[in-house]
């Protein structure tokens, strides 16, 4: 396996998706080569940092109150009931 | 609200708002609009937009629901319309750009240097996450979208590929250049920040 190969396979690797035999191979690889070594962990860090963006704000309580009562109207205008 | 509609698949639910359940479409919108709201975010970066797309998206998902054969592929179809709406809503504001990324990503097998060993306060002080944000605020539209939706959302790559309309392969793609974009602008931060620190 070369270098190339071997960055190509994080994604896969943190996927769950990879062969047994793909994984092995992969380990010994990056056990001799230390730029891989340290790819693999910068690129899994930046997936494990990604999680931890934090969401954006929560609509507000009257948007909420306001998008409710519109799809209630909604919903019932297209059953023929009264709101 | 019935307590029992939240234990309820999003299957069964729909199949009630078909029949005209008011709870079962308090419980949807309960369940999915937070998740809507910050896609839309995500999307236009714009609170006042999200409202309105997570609006538009119930409203065209209550008129178009008894067109929904499979009630059980639901929330794929939720996303979709919610893609949609938030892209159509940067075409309309004309800020939608699907710009290629000329950087040699693809060569990039290495870091020179290892961040990966900077202790926890760094790695995730506010600092860092502003880099973070920045940069996936920073990537072209639909390598955005997919960072977020999986990295951020934590979204499966099949969902994906359903909600934007791409191949598995292309959101694969878009996915590995996006993160390899991202590990190089905190690779070059934490650089900085550690030569600064060496520096004091």
């Amino acid at each position: 396996m070369n270098c190339m190969l071997c960055s190509k396979l994080f994604q896969e690797y943190l996927d769950n998706t990879l062969s047994e035999e793909l994984i092995h191979e992969l380990n010994l690889h990056m056990e001799h080569c230390s730029r891989c070594r340290v790819f693999f962990r910068t690129y899994s860090l930046t997936v494990t940092l990604s999680r931890k963006v934090e969401q954006p704000c929560c609509p507000s309580e009257e948007t909420m109150e306001r998008l409710t009562a519109l799809l209630c109207d909604k919903l019932c205008s297209l059953h023929g009931k009264r709101p | 609200m019935s307590k029992e509609n939240k234990d309820l698949s999003d299957e069964i639910l729909v199949g009630r708002i078909k029949k005209g359940d008011r709870d079962a479409l308090e419980e949807i919108v309960k369940r999915y609009s937070q998740k809507i709201y910050n896609l839309a975010l995500h999307v236009t970066r714009d609170a006042a937009a999200a409202e309105e797309i997570m609006q538009e998206v119930f409203l065209t998902i209550l008129s178009k629901i008894h067109a929904l054969t499979h009630d059980a592929y639901f929330s794929t179809w939720l996303y979709r319309v919610a893609m949609n709406a938030a892209y159509g809503y940067l075409r309309k504001e004309r800020k939608y750009t699907e710009q290629t990324v000329s950087e040699d990503l693809e060569n990039e097998t290495a870091a020179e240097y290892d961040w990966s060993s900077l202790s926890d306060d760094i790695l995730v002080s506010e600092e860092s996450k502003d880099i973070l944000r920045t940069s996936i605020d920073s990537l072209p539209d639909t390598m955005r979208m997919v960072v977020i939706l999986k990295d951020v959302e934590g979204f499966k790559n099949e969902e994906i590929s359903q909600a934007l309309d791409l191949s598995v392969p292309a959101v694969k793609s878009r996915l590995h250049r996006g993160r390899l974009i991202l590990r190089r602008a905190l690779g070059d931060y934490f650089r900085r920040y550690s030569y600064s620190g060496a520096e004091e």
